[in-house]
C-alpha cells in the first residue's frame, strides 16, 4: 500500500459518542410515546376515528375557518388604520391609535370576547344615524350581539391591534429616502403609501401576517365559551352528552394540527421568498451579485 | 402656470434645534445656469438644496423658486406655509436626484420613471410607458426598463433616477453627491448624462465633490462652510483663483 502524502490526506469529524446518545435518546422518547398511545385504551382510537368526520364536527370545522379569516380580513384592515393613524405627525390621532393598542394588548382576548357578548349591559340601547338630520335607526344591541357576532367583534378587535404593531414594524423598515423620492415627484400622501411605501412593507409584513393566521385559527376555539359552534364547542357538545371527553379533544386536536400544518405550506413558501432579500423581488436574480445558494454550515460550533 | 427655471434665495435661515445649519445663505441661478455648491462635510450644502424643494422647513429668508415664494405664501408679518396640495404641484416642477439613488425597489426601472407621470400627473401609461423608453435611452439604458432596481449597477441606478426626476418635466433640476455612492468607475457614466443635460439648457444646482465637473461644467460655484457661503462666483475664477482663504485650504485638500 503506497504511504498517503499529509498533503493528500482528507480532513474529517469523526463522529463521537454524542452522536450516537442523541440519536438513542430521541428514538426511545418518541418509541416510549408510540407505544402508550397504541397500547393505552383509555384512548379509546376506534371512538376517534368513529367521530372524525361526524356532520357536526365537520360544520365547525367550517365554522373555525370562517371565523378565521372572516376576524384575520376585518382585523387586517382595521390594523392598518390603526397603523397609519399611529405613523401620524398629529399627536391626537396617534395618540388614540396607541391608546387603543396598548387597551387590546393588555387584556386578555377571552376577558374581550365575554365583554363584547355582554356589552347590552353597559349600552342597551344604541341609535345608528346620521348627525343633524332625522335619519336614525335604534338598535337592540342584546339582540344585534349575538355569539357569533360577539365572537367576529372580539377576535378582530383584538386582531387589529397585532396587526397595527406589524403593519407599523413594516412602515419602520421603509428609509426615509423613500418618502423623499416620492415627495420629490409631487406625490401625496395616499398615492405615495399606496404606490410606494406599503408595497415596501410586505417582506417585513407577510410572514408576520402568516404566524398571526395560524394564532388567530387556534384563537378562534375561544369562541367556545360564548356558545358559538365551531370545532372545539361541536367536540365538546357530543362528549357532554357521552362523556367520552379525551378521544374527542383529539379529534379537536388532530383538526387544527391539520389545519395549521396545511397553512404552514404556504407560510414558509412565502417566508423564504421574502427573506431571501427583503430589498428584492422574487424573480428577481441580480446581474450584480450572482444568486448563492443556500448557506452551509462548515463550522464546527453548536450552541453547546 | 409660471416655471421660469429660476431660484433665488435672499439670508436663507435653518436650524435643527438649537444646531443653526444654514446662517444667512444667498443663492441665485438664473434659467439654464449651472451651479455647483462645494464645501467640507456638514457645512449645510445638503440642507440648503433640500431647503430648496422643500425636504425641509426654513426658519427665516427668502425663497423664491420658478418665480414664487416656494412653499410659502408672504403675509404681513410671516411667511406661511402652503397646503400640501400647494407643496407638491411646487415640487413637481424640480427634479431631485439623491446620493443614495432612492428608486423604488419594488418597480422596476420603467416603472420607475412612469410613477411620477402615472400617479401625480395622471398621463396615460400607454403614453407615460413610451416615454420612460425615451428618457432611459437618454441616459444610456436602452432595453434596460424591465429590470429591478436591484438588478442593476450604481451608475445604472443614479441614471434611473436621473430619467426618473426628468420624467416630471422640470425645470430645475438638483442634484445631492449624485456621484459620491459609486464605485470609482462608474461615476463618470452619471456625469456624462449631467453633462447632457447641462448642454441642453436645463437649470441645475449640483452638490459635488467632483471639481473637474465643477470646473467643466459650472457657471457658478458656491463655496459653504459652517453654513454661511464663503465665495461665490464664476466656476473658473473661484476653483483657480479661489479669493478666500477658507477656500483656498478646502480646494488643496480636495485636489
Ligand atoms: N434632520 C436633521 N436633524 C438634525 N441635524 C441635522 C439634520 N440634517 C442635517 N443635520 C445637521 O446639519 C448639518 C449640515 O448637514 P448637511 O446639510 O447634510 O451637510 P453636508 O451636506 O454639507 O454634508 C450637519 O451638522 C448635520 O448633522
Ligand atoms: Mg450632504
Amino acid at each position: 500500500m503506497p504511504e498517503l502524502l499529509p498533503e493528500d490526506k482528507k480532513r474529517i469529524t469523526p463522529k463521537r459518542p454524542r452522536d450516537f446518545v442523541c440519536w438513542a435518546v430521541a428514538l426511545a422518547i418518541v418509541g416510549g410515546l408510540v407505544y402508550t398511545t397504541v397500547t393505552n385504551e383509555n384512548y379509546q382510537w376506534p371512538v376517534v376515528f368513529s367521530y372524525f368526520t361526524t356532520e357536526s364536527i365537520l360544520d365547525g370545522l367550517v365554522l373555525t375557518m370562517i371565523l378565521t379569516v372572516v376576524s384575520m380580513v376585518l382585523g387586517t384592515l382595521l390594523g392598518l388604520l390603526l397603523a397609519v393613524m399611529r405613523m401620524s405627525h398629529q399627536a391626537p390621532i396617534s395618540g388614540l391609535a396607541r391608546l387603543y393598542v396598548t387597551f387590546f394588548r393588555g387584556t386578555p382576548v377571552l376577558v374581550q370576547l365575554i365583554f363584547w357578548f355582554n356589552i347590552a349591559a353597559l349600552y342597551p340601547n344604541i341609535s345608528i344615524g346620521i348627525p343633524f338630520t332625522d335619519v336614525s335607526t335604534p338598535v337592540d344591541v342584546n339582540a344585534l350581539m349575538t355569539p357569533l357576532t360577539a365572537a367576529i367583534v372580539g377576535l378582530t378587535l383584538n386582531q387589529a391591534a397585532y396587526m397595527a404593531e406589524i403593519i407599523r414594524g413594516g412602515f419602520a423598515s421603509v428609509g426615509r429616502g423613500q418618502y423623499e423620492a416620492a415627495d420629490s415627484l409631487g406625490m401625496r400622501g395616499f398615492t405615495r403609501l399606496r404606490h410606494v411605501i406599503i408595497p415596501q412593507t410586505m417582506p417585513a409584513v407577510i410572514p408576520a401576517t402568516g404566524n398571526q393566521v395560524i394564532g388567530m385559527l387556534k384563537e378562534t376555539s375561544l369562541v367556545s365559551v360564548l356558545g358559538v359552534a365551531e370545532l372545539l364547542n361541536s367536540t365538546q357538545s357530543i362528549y357532554a352528552r357521552t362523556y367520552q371527553t379525551i378521544p374527542l379533544l383529539i379529534v379537536a386536536s388532530l383538526w387544527y394540527l391539520i389545519m395549521t400544518m396545511a397553512l404552514s405550506v404556504p407560510q414558509s413558501v412565502i417566508e423564504r421568498r421574502f427573506s431571501r432579500s427583503t430589498r428584492r423581488p422574487a424573480a428577481a436574480t441580480t446581474a450584480v451579485e450572482p444568486a448563492a445558494g443556500r448557506p452551509v454550515s462548515t463550522t464546527r460550533e453548536s450552541l453547546l | 402656470m409660471k416655471a421660469d427655471g429660476t431660484i433665488v434665495a435672499r439670508k436663507l435661515c435653518k436650524s435643527f434645534g438649537s444646531h443653526q445649519v444654514l446662517r444667512g445663505i444667498d443663492l441665485s441661478v438664473s434659467a439654464g445656469e449651472i451651479s455647483c455648491i462645494i464645501g467640507p462635510s456638514g457645512s449645510g450644502k445638503s440642507t440648503l438644496l433640500r431647503c430648496i424643494n422643500g425636504l425641509e422647513t426654513i426658519d427665516r429668508g427668502v425663497l423664491r423658486v420658478n418665480g414664487e415664494d416656494f412653499g410659502y405664501v408672504e403675509r404681513e408679518r410671516a411667511y406661511h406655509a402652503v397646503r400640501p396640495q400647494v407643496l407638491a404641484e411646487q415640487r413637481a416642477r424640480i427634479g431631485m436626484v439623491f446620493q443614495q439613488f432612492n428608486l423604488f425597489p419594488n418597480m422596476t426601472a420603467e416603472g420607475n420613471v412612469m410613477s411620477g407621470p402615472v400617479l401625480v400627473k395622471k398621463v396615460d401609461r400607454k403614453v407615460a410607458r413610451d416615454r420612460a423608453r425615451e428618457l432611459l435611452a437618454q441616459v444610456g439604458l436602452d432595453g434596460c426598463g424591465h429590470k429591478y432596481p436591484a438588478q442593476l449597477s450604481g451608475g445604472q441606478q443614479q441614471r434611473v433616477a436621473i430619467a426618473r426626476a426628468l420624467a416630471m418635466e422640470p425645470s430645475i433640476m438638483l442634484f445631492d453627491e449624485p456621484t459620491s455612492a459609486l464605485d470609482p468607475e462608474l461615476v463618470g457614466e452619471v456625469l456624462a448624462v449631467m453633462r447632457d443635460l447641462a448642454h441642453n439648457g436645463m437649470t441645475m444646482v449640483v452638490v459635488t465633490h467632483e471639481m473637474g465637473f465643477a470646473r467643466d461644467v459650472a457657471d457658478e460655484v458656491l463655496f459653504m462652510d459652517g453654513g454661511v457661503a464663503v465665495e461665490r462666483g464664476d466656476a473658473r475664477e473661484v476653483l483657480a483663483n479661489p479669493r478666500e482663504g477658507r477656500t483656498r485650504e478646502f480646494l488643496e485638500r480636495v485636489l
